[in-house]
């Protein structure tokens, strides 16, 4: 009997979709997505914001905007790393992101369920490495 | 801004925000790209296709950030298009005003910081 469920026969199989921006489809869960960075699945819905896009649990995002937040015109699509944490003029706290492929930059509000863990570990980076804090506050 | 062949000159620029002129070159023999007493910038390298731009707006600091493996930057977004660009701070950069943008988060936590005392 012939194997009917071979993966050369029949339809061609449809590439998984691993990244920040959902295919073209609307609907139930439509905004989910699985990080890049850390492979958890998240739900699009996000306390806060109406868009998410960045991982709540490893901060790490997707590039797929180009200028303008939204417009879904990069073609990189390469990992963005959190860089370091920003602040608006009104207190709210903004991700800086660093694309891992091509090095652009880009900013992301923070979101309710974010991993404050997480969060408060980038804002006090700078202060790491004490050797720099010293040179800077204790010398001249 | 003087000719750069000529040696006997030092290139200046003034600051777009606060007019203090300031040599191009530092005393490292690198190139300064931002004010040292106030960090603003001024655009004039386009970074998505990374040629000269044509914008020439005011870039303001908004964050200190350290990558994993090297020292601080500053990451400036420019006034007129918010183009974002990351510059790693030098000597000679007025270190008070690096370290109020670094601890500048700390000052409005978006979450209570009384929680991690227990952790």
């Amino acid at each position: 009997m012939p194997r009917r469920n071979h993966p050369s026969r029949g339809a061609p199989r449809r590439r998984r979709y691993d990244g920040a921006v959902p295919p073209g489809r609307g609907g139930h869960r439509a905004g989910d997505f699985r990080c890049a960075g850390c492979r958890l699945d998240v739900p699009g819905a996000a306390p806060g914001t109406a868009h998410r896009n960045h991982c709540p649990h490893c901060l790490t995002s997707l590039h797929v905007d180009r200028r303008v937040p939204g417009d879904r015109a990069a073609t990189c699509r390469g990992r963005m790393e959190a860089l370091g944490v920003s602040v608006r003029p009104d207190g709210e706290w903004m991700i800086v992101h660093r694309c891992l492929s091509c090095g652009e930059l880009g900013t992301n509000r923070i979101c309710g369920d974010d991993n404050a863990l997480a969060l408060l570990r980038l804002a006090l980076r700078p202060l790491r490495d004490a050797s720099v804090t010293r040179r800077v506050l204790l010398t001249r | 801004m003087s000719h750069p062949r000529n040696t006997l000159r030092t290139s200046t620029f003034s600051c777009t925000w606060c007019r203090v002129s300031v040599p191009v070159a530092t005393a490292d023999g690198g190139q300064r790209n931002h004010c040292p007493a106030c960090l603003h910038s001024r655009h004039v390298l386009d970074q998505v296709t990374g040629g000269p731009s044509t914008c020439l707006g005011a870039m303001s600091p908004i964050a200190i950030a350290v990558p994993r493996a090297g020292d601080w930057t500053v990451v400036h977004r420019c006034v007129r298009c918010d183009e974002l660009a990351c510059d790693a701070v030098r000597e000679d950069d007025n270190q008070l005003v690096v370290m109020r943008m670094a601890v500048r988060p700390l000052a409005q936590p978006p979450f209570p910081l009384e929680a991690f005392g227990t952790l």
